[in-house]
């Protein structure tokens, strides 16, 4: 896999496709592994999609207590084993971005695993593919440099001038796999 | 001919032992080109898959269209016909059901003569079966009362359209070209919430620079990315684009050349428009002087701007105006007929483009052609194959065919794919005159609301049980492949159609074995027309993904762009409007102090017949809720999460309150996507625009209580 | 102990050479020092000693697992806290009963996974016990005189019935009764990995499918052994024993190292119950962002520990650690720092939530630099 996932908060109108479509993916269960949310819908309709970050080194993994949690080789990060997940839950607090999701009747935990029958052909994930307002892009490693120069460069022209310390926050949010 | 078919270097998922059926949604007018998965062995449909080769909408869809295909084998599909006996639905045989239809229709036209007998159809369905369901009325049953619901969502659009540019085509310009744009002017359209996939085109031309000037009440999706949020006050939309025009000319921005050259009546309009300083609009409209002042030199400067509104600025008592106001704009900058730039409505129904040109309305024929025009009922008449004086003069509009009930003019009405017990305005009216209804058939693949007051209902299939064609928001003609058969017993409109007019008598007429004949038919009765099909066929739209209609011959392109040499009025020219200030039919009194208006959310369609019945839609919005300012809330003591009394002229309805600081402080917004007590058309205002017979929902004068 | 580790290349060493003391006595014990050691049936014993030794590495090395080690640690104290003795026993109850005996939560994924995996486990778990037992000769039968019939475990005589009662055709049979609630699990298993294609994402060929048909060989050559000495005659039994030997051998190799290793540490789900929450599903720890329940005290402090010990840095300038909120917050700092603005759980809460960085105003209320409108696209 070579693409990389895209997330450009700003975009999302709260529509809540990426959750239909996930439920739509192969293994998913009929159940939504991603999220949106208002900010703060007193104030404003911002709404922001959120997902798993597949993480290198992932917290969750690393704070469960029955190794359940596993990474491909693509380094997809996937959901606990339903055979060794005791469901103690500790990689829901383990998660700095809390993304792990919880089923108490079934016991088991599950997550965003970026489609991995789609992303295992280089095919965009579904909540990618739907997402009509291009909030969350699956795209290639290039391009998403590209986007992340320019959109360093829109920042900058409201005077706004990132510091030594803060440059990370100048770009918007980007993760995803790619194994060379 | 392939089913499934994407371009070289596309990659889709395919599951063993499946089959993509490549199709589009059934829902709004983008018409999003979708896959459906059809596993091999079971024949159920199982899912979707994303066409992201279409060139519209690029594989994306909104949660209902990602969700639409769960509705085809949906557990609560009628699957025989139902005869109401003693008040209760029976399940019955075809012969049984059409035997009384028959019986009935036969009865009561002998009795009150050939007009008793009233046809409402719908625009949710295909090309072929809205041509058919006028002439089903005006052939099988000879009777003038036909209308369809296109009259609460798409007809003061094409009534403004038609008095401007003399063509009403929804887009003059192809979506794609969207990308290209400097400046978006969008007038009282959601597009976010209600035609999603366009907003990546908007966000395309915004990563090059472009602006976006929105007026709306609300701070909805759409607006919150605006560089200008007009938050004008319901139904002053044309004060607000007299007050724009006002400022275009002053500062002038218009394109002399074009307006000399192209366009009528621009001495009026600038007379008319004289008045509308920006501090007098801003009085009337509630938008502060300074963003109007910002907005008209933003639309002004832009090289390519595109002009676009939707149901907020038609569904009005003076929509037909607000649409001339707002087209004008465009025509005073020059824009319509070049790149990237025009003026677009947003089609809310799937084919509610091509269900207005082909004959479903009251006053039309096939290919846009009128009834009061001789010469139209004589060419029409001659591809019918009946003579011209049979040809019934024409009827009244959908919500004045309930007039027509209550003054016992109508006997029986046949509804055809259509919930006008939820859509239309002032409900109580309307279940009042149902009642009132010797007989009632409804065509649906659900049981509605509407379905519910029927004596016979009969089971429809759904879109993905047929083929056929619809035309999409742009003017683009487009495939709906059938999926599967239809599901038990049902069966498709123009079968259904067939069925009835052969016991009438007339199935002579209806000679159709597949919708491709009806579709052969219906491009030679559109041929000449202003919407011209003539030359599309279904190969043609597969191989050039859809065409743009007038295509008068089969070597014709189609006609992507509209208007490049000269409009589609008798003199070529486009007219400009000269409209004074009107106030909305209902204004906020001391006992109604509060206007009310309503719209969509992401999560339904319609009159929500088939997203309330899909179990991710209604996880996400299972009712409606009363949005407010919470400055507005306080003054009833409101909290979030309170119940709410509503009340107009009309009737009243308790909802959840819904707290944001996202819209007006003087406004009320409920989403209308809900029956029966929760129907929020119980209060709006039917006040028809005088032109095309469309009803106020947008603004009415409420009252609230807390419960 | 520390000294006794040190003796010792590692632990696991260690515990694999007191595991094999063990093995050494129990069998001294039980084969009357050596004197009845059943030869030919010697493949099981050096395959059983080589799944111990195995399964001790494994134990050893997932228990030092910095998350397994804290869970372990907490569970060791609370089971000496003396106040928390009702709990304990409580918590041991139960998921003895709903988890590892009943396995209620996989019934809940579904009634056919249920019947099949519990057919496997209890199947599996039955077989391999009795295996054990014959072969160490922990267990055995012994004819005392024809009406009396007795069970030898440890090589005293302990229970004692007649030869054809219930009880005793089902201690003849009981391998072959655990056999076919394998069988039937296991073609019930097969027959869901082939079908279900959303299986087929994550699957993967050795781990999830190898122990199937392991598993299918070895219970299927041993019902053939017994058809053959039971309606055959004999008929190719010592071909099928010899067969029946080299699966069992094999899976009792594969068992420590593949999926069938979930089977030892489940016993681990105690855990819940006893040290983070008392009812499933019920929270007591507040989120320090939103006030929401979300968690419990102990439960973060662990997590908050296995990290720390991991060199996971996930502290706020607040002092506070992510995980002291609950996932939604957590997802909203996440944004908020994105989106360039301070998180909405900052000392400072006066300032309202800004939900747009100033690229795109929204149409209530903030103004835009002027010259934004006239400089960004360069061209006017």
């Amino acid at each position: 896999m070579k693409k990389v996932m895209y997330l450009e908060f700003e975009r999302c109108i709260g529509c809540r496709s990426c959750q239909a479509a996930c439920r739509e993916c192969g293994g998913h269960d009929a159940k939504e592994r991603n999220y949106v949310e208002y900010i703060d819908f007193f104030e404003s309709r911002q709404t922001y999609p959120m997902m798993c970050m597949q993480c290198k080194d992932p917290a969750c993994a690393k704070v469960c207590p029955a190794n359940a949690i596993q990474i491909t080789e693509e380094g997809v990060v996937l959901s606990a084993m339903e055979e060794k997940c005791i469901g103690c839950r500790n990689c829901t607090f383990g998660c700095p971005f809390g993304i792990p999701k919880f089923d108490f009747e079934e016991n088991k935990m599950y997550k965003c695993d970026m489609c991995y029958d789609r992303t295992k052909y280089d095919i965009s994930p579904m909540c990618a593919s739907v997402c009509p307002s291009d909030a969350i892009r699956f795209i290639d490693h290039d391009e998403m440099m590209e986007l992340r120069r320019r959109r360093t460069q829109m920042n900058l022209i409201e005077g706004k001038k990132p510091s030594q310390n803060d440059k990370w926050q100048y770009v918007p949010e980007f993760f995803g796999v790619y194994s060379d | 001919m392939t089913e499934f078919v994407t371009k070289p270097g596309v990659k889709n998922l395919q599951h063993p032992g499946e089959k993509l059926i490549t199709t589009h949604c059934c829902y709004c007018g983008m018409q999003c080109g979708m896959h459906i998965r059809l596993n091999e062995k079971t024949g159920k449909v199982v899912g979707v898959e994303p066409r992201y080769d279409w060139p519209v909408t690029l594989g994306k869809m909104c949660p209902k269209g990602v969700t639409a295909y769960q509705t085809i084998d949906h557990p609560e599909r009628i699957t025989k016909p139902l005869i109401k006996k003693n008040g209760e639905f029976v399940e019955s045989t075809w012969d049984e059901a059409l035997d009384l239809i028959e019986k009935n229709f036969k009865s009561l036209q002998g009795k009150h003569g050939k007009d008793a007998v009233s046809v409402f159809g719908g625009v949710s369905m295909t090309n072929e079966k809205c041509y058919l369901v006028g002439k089903y009325a005006r052939v099988a049953l000879g009777t003038r009362f036909v209308d369809y619901n296109g009259r609460f969502c798409m007809s003061s659009a094409a009534g403004g359209f038609m008095k401007t540019l003399g063509i009403d085509r929804g887009s003059t310009l192809p979506w794609p070209e969207l990308e290209h744009t400097d400046c978006f002017f969008m007038a009282g359209t959601n597009t976010a919430e209600c035609h999603p996939t366009t907003i990546q085109w908007l966000w395309k031309a915004r990563d090059k620079g472009a602006k976006m000037i929105v007026a709306d009440p609300r701070e909805t999706p759409t607006a919150r990315i605006a560089d200008v949020h007009l938050d004008l006050k319901a139904g002053t939309d044309s004060a607000l684009a007299n007050g724009m025009m006002h400022l275009i000319i002053k500062e002038g921005y218009v394109d002399e050349e074009y307006v000399n050259e192209r366009c009528n009546n621009y001495e009026e309009l600038k007379a008319s428009v004289e008045k509308f300083t920006p501090e007098y609009t801003s009085e009337i409209t509630g938008v502060s002087i300074e963003k109007l002042v910002k907005a008209a030199h933003i639309y002004g400067k832009s090289p390519r701007s595109v002009m676009m509104f939707a149901r907020g600025v038609e569904q009005q008592a003076k929509g037909v105006d607000n649409v001339t106001l707002y087209t004008s704009m465009a025509l005073l900058r020059g824009q319509i007929g070049k790149f990237a730039s025009g003026v677009a409505t947003f089609t809310g129904q799937g084919n509610g483009q091509g269900g207005r040109e082909h004959g479903q309305k009251a006053d039309a024929l096939p290919g846009y052609r009128k009834i009061d025009n001789p010469e139209h009922v004589k060419y029409v008449s001659s591809v019918w194959g009946i003579d011209p004086s049979e040809m019934p003069k024409a009827g009244v509009s959908a919500y004045e065919m309930f007039d027509e009930i209550q003054a016992g003019n109508i006997r029986a009405m046949h509804v055809i794919c259509s919930n006008p017990a939820v859509s239309a305005p002032n409900n109580n009216y309307i279940w009042d005159s149902f009642n009132k209804l010797d007989f009632m058939v409804v065509s649906d693949f659900f049981l509605s609301e509407t379905a519910e007051f029927a004596d016979v209902v009969l089971p429809a299939s759904s879109w993905a049980e047929d083929e056929g064609t619809t035309t999409n928001l742009e003017g683009r003609v487009i495939r709906i492949r059938k999926v599967k058969d239809p599901i038990g017993e049902s069966k498709t409109d123009w079968e259904i159609l067939k069925l009835i007019a052969e016991r009438m008598g007339k199935g002579s007429f209806f000679n159709y074995n597949n919708p491709r004949d009806i579709f052969e038919e219906f491009r030679v009765a559109s041929k000449g027309g202003k919407a011209d099909y003539s030359g599309i066929t279904y190969e043609r739209i597969e191989k050039e993904d859809g065409i743009f209609w007038p295509c008068p011959s089969e070597d014709h392109p189609g006609t992507p762009t509209m208007f490049q040499e000269s409009f589609g009025t008798p003199d070529g020219k486009a007219n400009l409007a000269a409209v004074e200030w009107q106030e909305p039919d209902e204004n906020p009194s001391n006992e109604f102090p509060h206007i009310l208006t309503t719209g969509r959310v992401v999560f339904h369609y319609l009159s929500g017949s088939q997203t309330r019945r899909t179990d991710f839609l209604m996880e996400q919005c299972p009712e409606p809720y009363a949005e407010m300012h919470p400055h507005l809330a306080s003054k009833y003591a409101l909290q979030d999460g309170d119940n709410v009394y509503l009340e107009t002229k009309r009737g009243s309805m308790t909802v959840k309150v819904k707290l944001t600081k996202a819209i007006r402080e003087d406004h009320v917004f409920i989403p209308y996507h809900w029956g029966k007590e929760l129907s929020v058309n119980k209060l709006t205002n039917p006040a028809l625009d005088p032109t095309s017979r469309m009803p106020e929902f947008k603004v009415c004068a409420v009252k609230l209580k807390k419960v | 102990m520390k000294g006794l580790e040190r003796s010792f290349y590692s632990k696991a060493s260690m515990y694999s050479f007191i595991v094999l003391m063990v093995l050494f006595f129990l069998l001294w014990m039980s084969t009357g020092q050596f004197t009845k050691v059943k030869w030919a049936s010697s493949g099981y014993m050096i395959a059983s000693i080589i799944f111990f030794i195995g399964m001790t590495i494994r134990l050893t090395a997932w228990g030092l697992r910095p998350a397994t080690q804290q869970m372990i640690k907490r569970s060791f104290q609370n089971m000496k806290t003396k106040k928390r003795q009702k709990r304990n026993t409580k918590a041991i109850v139960t998921t003895l009963v709903d988890n590892i005996i009943l396995q209620k939560y996989i019934f809940k994924r579904g009634i056919y996974r249920g019947v099949q995996h519990w057919l496997i486990a209890w199947g599996c778990i039955g077989s391999l016990a009795i295996t054990f037992a014959l072969t160490f000769n922990w267990m055995s039968f012994k004819m005392v005189d024809p009406s009396t019939f007795a069970v030898v475990v440890f090589g005293f005589e302990t229970l004692k019935m007649h030869p054809e009662s219930i009880f005793a055709e089902m201690s003849y049979n009981a391998l072959n009764i655990t056999s076919s609630m394998l069988l039937v699990g296991l073609v019930m298993a097969i027959t869901r990995r082939l079908k279900n294609n959303d299986l087929k994402v994550t699957e993967r060929a050795e781990f999830d499918l190898l122990p199937l048909y392991l598993m299918l060989a070895m219970t299927v050559s041993g019902l053939v052994l017994t058809v053959s000495y039971k309606f055959l005659s004999g008929w190719m039994h010592p071909q099928m024993a010899l067969i029946h030997q080299i699966t069992v051998v094999v899976f009792l190799l594969y068992f420590p190292f593949g999926k069938l290793f979930h089977l030892p540490i489940r016993p681990l789900a105690t855990a819940v119950p006893m040290n983070y929450q008392e009812e499933v599903g019920v929270d007591t720890k507040n989120c320090i962002g939103c006030d929401e329940l979300y968690s419990n005290d102990d439960q973060i402090t662990d997590v908050q520990a296995i990290l720390g010990q991991q060199n996971f840095d996930f502290e706020m300038q607040d002092g506070h650690k992510l995980s002291d909120y609950c996932p939604a917050c957590r997802r909203k700092i996440r944004v908020m720092n994105h989106l360039n603005m301070p998180s909405p759980f900052g000392k400072t809460m006066e300032e309202p939530v800004q939900t747009n960085n100033g690229i795109h105003i929204p149409g209530f209320g903030r103004e835009r630099n002027e010259t934004f409108y006239e400089d960004v696209k360069g061209e006017k």
